[in-house]
């Protein structure tokens, strides 16, 4: 009898142990963080396979280096409807303000900053409209018209140039196509609208009644 | 070849027993069995549609079927309290309440996987869960513990007591060399599958409301106050519908076993409460949920409001030895604290864990009639195959049942 | 409309082994047992067809009864499909086994029977793989004549996916909402969504008890922020953890995707997921038919049955071929920036940088790969 209970003490103790043994967890590659896992990974990164190129398409783009980095954003000129502007703009602006001309883009109402900081020849240049000019009256060309909103908006250009401001085009992978600022916001009424959610889960509603 | 033959000879016997007996038996079974029937036509409903039939939805995803289960699996740990003074400790007084014990463990245990079946999404393919044909997420998913735990639970209580009766249907004494290292080791196994099952919810961070120490020895707590509860009162009901005798002794000693453990269970509460309301945190809302509501919703308050009381009552009066000992507040005393646990450890424990979700938003949750009758048709099952064990049991107990060389 | 039940997708690869059962038992693959036809699954024309074919055996494993009474038939199906069986009469019931039954229905019946019988995707081969995509693009050619595409491309080598949310930007248009449930075919009975945009008030910091996450009005509201939630990819996962059959798992890119076809539905996963990342299908999930996305991965947007999990995947069907995920094309603001945190040249790379980033419930040691960021 006193065997017995001594056995039983022994197999359940042994197996209590092996229980104890097969529940631990084991993990390989324990890093204390995702952050060290990253840092850890990245260094021998040899590139992978998966493009962005394919999802680009047949959108033209043109590649700018800014600082450390190198992207390519839309490329612009050949998307302005009646790009050169000089096609029409053949005078000086004071000469076109007349009745006999057609008028092209006369209802462009300025929503930008306030009159005191911006008015249209803040940014176009009337004696060249087929460029743009900077504040001290450098000509900056259509393509690289984000030259002509970091004058300003220096911080948005900072987390542009990084990724952390605007939206990829294509994919995530390589090679890096960027939207540029004219992309989204329209650099004479740069804000975006108010306006109503794309959707509304009635049965969400239901459910917390 | 005998024992197969003596084993045929049981078979036949314990049907011939079970399907004979007084009006009042016919009618029990009778009832069970509509009991079940509607079980099955509302599972059917639910295996047709969906679980969207059931008032489950992605805020509270878990229900009436899982609150059943916690609270069933603690009800099956509990008849260790009988199995453990009988057979270790040879105590004579259990002896005769341990098999109805650990028929209700079965009872229990059956509830248990038939709720857990329930509440599955895709019963086809439990297979999946079964080791060497579908993976079996062993020792990572608590779950497989639960699983392997109750099923292991099962076959303790199955074997045990079947071997016991086996013996005395052939008229021979059991012998204990046998059967001591397996109650022994169902001693651990009670307390493993209800510290495994509240460990199910323990482990889970995303609910602060489970992930505290206590809960699983609370768990054992009240299960050990439930548990024996609902023994007592089912060895009344047996010594007043059979001539199975089951001597006073026997019940007072459940009895201080469900005394000890209600007050243990009702010093943890207090302890929960305690570190709940006297400084609260972002972690108490689903407390303050179940007790007083949050934001105007208030499903749980009748149900926790009448546990609590209920709980206090019964463990205040199973205090007195007086009022113990008196059998009529005994009973009532044993039955609040069966209902008071049940609504506890079911509805008041995994209800709240989802409430409010873990963004903050609250989805009440109310059964509906269709999950409501497949718990009942469950708890029916349970009963019927209580009754079935019972039954053919007390007949080999009592000698009816006997093992007969020439037929 | 009789057709408003055939013009719904549904696998439901859950209810056969009930009806195959209930038919016959030789349980070949061969001899056309073991399937179950798709009686109110079909288009119009196809069931005029089915109506003709059946008198050899096209609705061979739903006895008459089911047939006729179905609950999922509206009464002119059923006057039809009564018409039809009283035509062919007990027909159809003696060739319910028969093996002369159109070579269609076998082929039908044998990808059922391979389907519910087949493993863990995550322990699959390759090639094993491919054949499980391959049957179930074949089955969906069969059941609608259809043509889908469906991947099953594997994690790619030095890949880790990440996500960052620009909270400042956020305006709440919820332009990636509808773009999600579009991509990923969600049910749209129950409106199920894996995002979620939190309307926070201003000065409240991240209050989510005050939060609104199912606004309707015209937005930005004064006064207000928006907060995006979805599944985050833990690099720990819970749910991964707590799965009794690994039917969800991290993928080596750091996706955590579910074998809709292994889960068992006990929605344990969901309630250990601190992020609300989590959903369940509780009922049948309906597509309509011209609004599903065909462009499938098997870990991804391909359809779901009821009774199981599904999530956010960050796309798998998109990211792994190099596109950026629904949510993060659509957003109208540039909010949600997506790429490889092991490409130290990537966007992600540098907002985790350069950015005052934090993540929610970073306490609860889940390592999400899902980042917060403002200007």
């Amino acid at each position: 009898m006193k065997n017995n209970i001594n056995m039983m003490n022994k197999i359940v103790c042994f197996s209590f142990f092996l229980l104890i043994f097969f529940s631990c967890k084991h993990h390989e590659n324990e890093y204390h963080s995702i952050t060290d896992k990253i840092e850890a990974e990245s260094k021998n990164y040899q590139g992978t396979s998966i493009s962005s190129e394919a999802h680009i398409g047949d959108l033209k783009t043109i590649e700018i280096t800014e600082g450390e980095h190198t992207f390519l954003i839309p490329e612009r000129k050949s998307q302005i409807k009646s790009y050169a502007c000089t096609e029409c703009h053949t005078k000086p602006l004071a000469q076109m303000q007349s009745k006999d001309f057609k008028k092209a883009h006369w209802d462009i109402k300025l929503d930008h900053a306030n009159e005191n900081t911006m008015n249209c020849v803040t940014c176009h240049n009337p004696d060249n409209m087929d460029h743009l000019k900077s504040l001290t009256g450098n000509t900056i060309d259509f393509n690289h018209s984000y030259n002509l909103c970091n004058q300003c908006h220096t911080k948005q250009f900072e987390d542009w140039k990084g990724g952390a401001h605007g939206k990829r085009i294509g994919g995530w992978a390589p090679p890096r196509a960027s939207m540029t600022c004219v992309n989204c916001h329209n650099p004479h009424k740069p804000h975006f609208e108010s306006r109503w959610p794309a959707r509304f889960n009635t049965q969400k509603v239901k459910e917390r009644e | 070849m005998r024992r197969l033959r003596v084993f045929k000879s049981l078979v036949k016997d314990s049907l011939d027993t079970i399907t004979h007996g007084s009006k009042k038996y016919h009618l029990w079974m009778a009832f069970l069995t509509f009991g079940m029937l509607v079980g099955m036509y509302c599972y059917s409903i639910q295996l047709e549609h969906g679980l969207s039939v059931t008032g489950m939805t992605d805020r509270v995803s878990w229900g009436l079927y899982i609150s059943n289960f916690t609270f069933l699996v603690g009800v099956a740990a509990a008849a260790v309290m009988l199995v453990m003074p009988t057979y270790v400790l040879k105590d004579i007084d259990f002896k005769q309440a341990v098999l109805i014990g650990e028929g209700l463990a079965v009872s229990a245990l059956i509830m248990c996987l038939a709720f857990v079946v329930a509440d599955m999404g895709g019963p086809s393919v439990l297979w999946h869960m079964i080791p060497g044909i579908g993976v079996f997420n062993f020792p990572n998913s608590m779950l497989t513990w639960d699983v392997l735990v109750l099923n292991g639970y099962l076959f303790l209580n199955i074997t045990i007591p079947f071997y016991i009766l086996f013996r005395h249907y052939q008229g021979k004494e059991a012998k204990s060399r046998v059967y001591i290292p397996g109650a022994l080791l169902s001693v651990f196994w009670a307390v493993a599958i209800h510290l495994v099952t509240a460990f199910l919810y323990q482990g889970l961070q995303a609910r602060p409301f489970w992930n505290n120490a206590l809960l699983g020895p609370r768990f054992l707590a009240s299960a050990f106050a439930a548990g024996p509860a609902l023994i007592i009162l089912v060895l009344a009901i047996i010594r007043n519908f059979t001539e199975f005798k089951i001597q006073d002794k026997t019940i007072k000693k459940i009895a201080m076993v469900v005394t000890v453990a209600a007050q243990i269970n009702l010093i943890m509460l207090i302890s929960e409460l305690f570190k709940e309301f006297y400084a609260p945190t972002h972690h108490s809302e689903s407390a303050y949920y179940l007790f007083f509501g949050l934001h105007g919703k208030d499903a749980l308050l009748p149900w926790i409001w009448t546990a609590i009381p209920l709980n206090v009552l019964a463990t205040v009066l199973l205090t007195f030895h007086k009022l113990r000992n008196n059998f009529k507040v005994l009973f009532f005393c044993c039955f609040i604290l069966f209902i008071a646990i049940w609504i506890e450890k079911g509805f008041g424990l995994i209800v709240p864990g989802f409430i409010p979700g873990p963004y903050g938003k609250i989805a009440e949750y109310t059964p509906t009639g269709i999950e409501i009758g497949v718990t009942l048709g469950i708890w029916a099952l349970g009963a019927f195959v209580f009754t079935i064990l019972a039954k053919t049991a007390i007949g080999i107990e009592l000698g009816k049942l006997k093992y007969k060389k020439n037929s | 409309m009789s057709n408003n039940n055939k013009k719904w997708f549904s696998l439901n690869l859950g209810k056969k082994e009930h009806v195959s059962s209930s038919s016959c038992s030789c349980g070949k693959t061969s001899g056309g047992c073991g399937g179950t036809s798709k009686a109110h699954d079909m288009t119009d024309d196809e069931f005029a067809e089915a109506a003709i074919k059946a008198s050899i055996g096209e609705e061979r494993t739903k006895d008459g009864f089911e047939q006729v009474f179905d609950v999922k038939m509206d009464r002119r199906t059923a006057f039809k499909k009564l018409t039809a069986s009283l035509l062919i009469g007990a027909g159809a019931v003696s060739t319910s086994c028969n093996v002369i039954s159109g070579d269609e229905s076998k082929e039908k019946a044998q990808i059922d029977w391979e389907e519910q019988f087949k493993g863990n995707y995550k322990l699959m081969t390759d090639e094993e793989r491919q054949a499980t995509v391959d049957r179930l693009v074949r089955s969906y050619q069969l059941r609608t004549g259809k043509t889908i595409n469906m991947s099953s491309k594997n994690a790619e080598e030095d890949v880790l996916f990440g996500y960052a949310f620009n909270i400042s930007k956020c305006q709440g248009y919820m332009d990636c909402v509808n773009a999600c449930v579009e991509e990923n075919n969600q049910d749209r009975n129950s409106e199920m969504q894996y995002i979620r945009i939190h309307e926070m008030k201003d000065g409240k910091g991240f209050n989510f008890n005050e939060a609104d996450d199912n606004y309707y009005h015209e937005v930005p509201a004064e006064g207000h922020f928006y907060m995006g939630t979805q599944c985050f990819h833990c690099d720990n996962p819970p749910c991964v953890e707590v799965c009794p059959v690994q039917a969800t798992w991290r993928e080596d890119d750091g996706l955590v995707v579910v074998d809709y076809d292994w889960c068992v539905g006990c929605r344990y996963c969901m309630a250990a997921c601190p992020y609300d990342g989590r959903r369940f299908n509780w009922s049948k999930p309906e597509v309509p038919e011209e609004a599903i996305n065909k462009n499938q991965h098997y870990l991804g947007n391909r359809m779901r049955k009821k009774g199981v999990m599904e999530k956010c995947t960050f796309c798998v069907q998109r990211s792994r071929a190099g596109k950026n995920p629904a949510c993060v094309e659509a957003c109208p603001t540039g909010a949600r920036i997506f790429g490889n945190l092991l490409d130290p040249n990537s966007t992600i790379r540098w907002v985790l940088e350069n950015k005052k980033v934090f993540r929610l419930k970073e306490d609860l040691g889940t390592e999400p790969k899902f980042w917060y960021f403002m200007d």
